[in-house]
């Protein structure tokens, strides 16, 4: 069905095709498991989640990117951008870091049709490193220079009062934790006009929380995964490559890692090293590597066999350069199957510990935490609050199933495990 | 065959020793060891002395001083705390006051239970299931099942726990079910099949949160493996010879499919064991799952540590379990 070996072309096409660029293992497993349409809609759906992760600040915000405060208390009128303004440090690293990628991935599919591969590798790695240098000096300026600012002047009210005009609002007037403390009406309410998703039971938006919500989601299941892989890859890498007695303690610690139930493991963490965001990412991290390490050695366990690698390790290279430059490429392609279907867990795992009350602090908002203060059920059960979040989780997660799916269709056409 | 469980046995050693150094690690490496309650009194004390006293005294039944008061390494502290473990000393719990090993023997048979009921009703839903799906591949019927099951793994357990309990144990919507237990308060009255009865309506809905996650896996895991031996050349034999289509599927695929369903069950049970945090929470049940929660929010290290350790234990013990089933159950496959 999905024929990833590219045929051997005839002589009378070489020319035409050694002209093109050829197309990688990579190339291939990708555009087989992207064909169906409901990967398709997957890599859609998590794309805009990226996105909303992003640029949540400038949807769903209580202050205006721009309003004009009349003249009163002996003051001129004066222009202002309160929205710029009391953007957080974490907003402007966010912007920072999603920028690099984005022109790191533009950088590919502008270079995409280059002929000169090795020229196309050079440049790529330079932007790379450009792109790391510029995202982590930024980071570190905004770090030093950057200060929250704390702005609690209620534009609406301004506005409506007439003491403020030229108000530019965002789409969604309100952010995760803005309440209205006068309105005593507004709490606790059915969807309405004004909140389409009803309030919750301190008067917040539900649907701005909703959308909030994307960026723990998304930031924990990447960092947690990122934090993952590199442990994973590493362990998986040596423990594959050396096998013998090195292999079998190896595979008994992975096993012990296993054995714990995964939850019980991360609440003695959690109870250990306290609970913050930052904390839940190393975590998950920590406890959800053994996945990939698995995969990792099964592939070097089959590549340390093979002629290149003995051809590499007898040209003289050093072990790490035979390790990760050589064997890693060819033996990282179902670690992508494991990340996706990694990614899917942390984003399960991180909502039931918000859901628990040990996860991200309040006023954060997180999916799981949205659908613990849905209510004590038994008494009060604001359905309202519930769907939302619970439908966020559940396609968040089922677009990486389907893809990691994909994947693994692709990598391995007969297997037909889930 | 006796070599291969010997090995089998003998490589579970280095397991449980990893096991239980990690988590004797973890706790001991943590802020807060010599925690007033570790020594499991209760009394205040005012004096100076008095306190010194006491601390030394924790930190003599922690095993962090000999009884003269001098230092113990490392590697003997652990070596005492596996002894004491050993001995049925499980260290005393810092909010409950009690010892640890009462609490896990209260609370274990109610988690085990449940668990092993959701797993029966999983095996008797997921194989009919994943069968059928098998026999009609690639017809409309396997399609949905195949979307069925990845849905259904997908779905978040805290969502379906919260809206069953929402909509359906809650008197402003149906008050069909009871909120919170797993049995009445009061069953001093009941007949033995009454409390039977009580005990089935109380753990129904956590059973369903139970149960779909692994229906999905299991069933995948049936199909999967019907689809693997109908491509076999003894198929086509017994096609050929003219066994009929249900005596094939049921008396010659079904029956070599079950060699994969005996591995997948070491999977479930730790899963189900991890998932009984979420779900016990939910519905008020009083098991391991809420007291590895309430431990966290205790700060509770030693009531975690030995969760974990039971925990793990019963883990690897499902996976020694299903190894030798394999060993027995399949004379192809050759231990030397």
């Amino acid at each position: 069905m999905n024929s990833l070996e590219p045929s051997l072309p005839s002589e009378t096409m070489m020319p035409r095709l050694l002209s093109q660029r050829p197309r990688s293992y990579w190339d291939n497993v990708l555009a087989s498991a992207v064909r169906p349409w409901a990967v398709k809609i997957s890599v859609a759906y998590l794309v805009a989640l990226s996105l909303l992760a992003v640029l949540i600040p400038f949807i769903a915000n209580s202050r205006p990117y721009t309003v004009v405060v009349s003249a009163h208390n002996s003051m001129q009128a004066k222009r202002l951008y309160p929205l710029f303004r009391s953007l957080t440090r974490l907003d402007l690293i966010v912007l920072v870091w999603a920028g690099v990628v984005v022109w790191c991935v533009l950088h590919q599919w502008l270079t995409r049709k280059e002929s000169d591969l090795v020229r196309r590798r050079q440049r790529r790695w330079r932007v790379m490193i450009l792109a790391a240098f510029a995202a982590i000096a930024l980071t570190t300026l905004i770090g030093i220079f950057r200060h929250n600012v704390l702005d609690v002047t209620n534009y609406t009210r301004l506005v409506a009062e007439g003491k403020a005009h030229g108000a530019i609002f965002a789409p969604i007037k309100w952010g995760y934790a803005d309440m209205e403390p006068l309105r005593r009406d507004l709490i606790n309410k059915m969807p309405m006009p004004g909140h389409p998703l009803g309030t919750d039971g301190q008067g917040r938006d539900v649907l701005a929380r909703l959308l909030w919500s994307a960026r723990v989601a998304m930031s924990v299941g990447f960092v947690s995964q990122i934090i993952a892989l590199v442990i994973g890859v590493f362990c998986g890498a040596v423990d594959g490559y050396f096998s013998g007695i090195v292999d079998l303690l190896f595979m008994r610690f992975v096993e012990a890692v296993e054995a714990i139930p995964t939850l019980i493991l991360i609440l003695i963490f959690v109870a250990t090293f306290g609970r913050n965001i930052m904390a839940i990412m190393v975590i998950l991290g920590v406890t959800g590597w053994t996945g990939y390490a698995r995969f990792v050695r099964a592939e070097f366990l089959r590549l340390r066999s093979l002629d290149y690698v003995a051809a590499a390790r007898a040209a003289g290279l050093p072990l790490w350069r035979v390790l990760f430059r050589y064997m890693l490429p060819n033996g990282i392609t179902p670690v992508l199957v494991s990340a996706s279907f990694g990614f899917a867990g942390a984003v399960t795992i991180e909502s039931g510990l918000s859901f628990l009350g040990v996860g991200v602090r309040p006023p954060t908002a997180s999916w799981g935490q949205m659908l613990n203060e849905a209510g004590n059920p038994a008494t009060v059960f604001r359905w309202w609050e519930a769907i939302g979040p619970g439908l966020a989780i559940f396609l968040t997660v089922m677009a990486f199933n389907v893809i990691g799916q994909a994947l693994r269709d692709a990598i391995d056409p007969h297997g037909e495990a889930l | 065959m006796l070599n291969y469980i010997i090995r089998r046995l003998l490589l579970m050693i280095p397991t449980l020793f990893i096991m239980s150094f990690m988590l004797f690690a973890i706790v001991r490496f943590a802020p807060g060891l010599a925690h007033p309650g570790a020594g499991g009194t209760t009394g205040k004390l005012n004096s100076r002395q008095a306190q010194k006293e006491q601390e030394l005294e924790i930190k003599r039944r922690l095993h962090l001083v000999d009884r003269f008061g001098h230092p113990i390494s490392v590697p003997m502290q652990y070596w005492l705390w596996v002894r004491d473990i050993a001995e049925g000393h499980f260290g005393m719990s810092y909010q409950y006051d009690e010892p640890v090993l009462t609490l896990i023997a209260q609370r274990l048979p109610v988690t085990i239970t449940l668990n092993l009921i959701a797993t029966v009703i999983i095996y008797i839903i997921a194989v009919p299931g994943g069968m059928l799906a098998a026999v009609q591949r690639g017809r409309w019927f396997d399609r949905g099942f195949g979307f069925l099951t990845l849905a259904l793994y997908s779905l978040p357990s805290i969502w379906v726990g919260s809206m069953l309990l929402g909509f359906l144990a809650n008197p402003q919507f149906l008050d069909w079910f009871p909120a919170a237990g797993i049995h009445t308060t009061d069953t001093s009255h009941m007949t033995y099949f009454q409390y039977l009865g009580d005990y089935c309506y109380h753990i129904a809905l956590p059973l369903v949160c139970y149960v779909y996650g692994g229906f999905a896996v299991l069933s995948k895991q049936v199909r999967a493996a019907m689809l693997d031996n109908m491509r076999q050349d003894y198929v086509r034999t017994a096609r050929a010879k003219g066994v009929g289509n249900w005596t094939l599927t049921v008396r010659h695929i079904f029956r070599n499919s079950l060699l994969p369903l005996i591995t997948i069950s070491a999977g479930v049970l730790p899963g189900l064991l991890a998932g009984s945090v979420i779900v016990e929470q939910i519905f008020s049940i009083r098991g391991m799952g809420a007291l590895a929660y309430k431990a966290t929010f205790g700060h509770d290290l030693p009531v975690l540590q030995m969760v974990g350790l039971v925990g793990g234990i019963i883990g690897l013990l499902a996976d020694l379990i299903t190894d030798l089933c394999y060993a027995v159950a399949d004379p192809r496959v050759s231990y030397e």
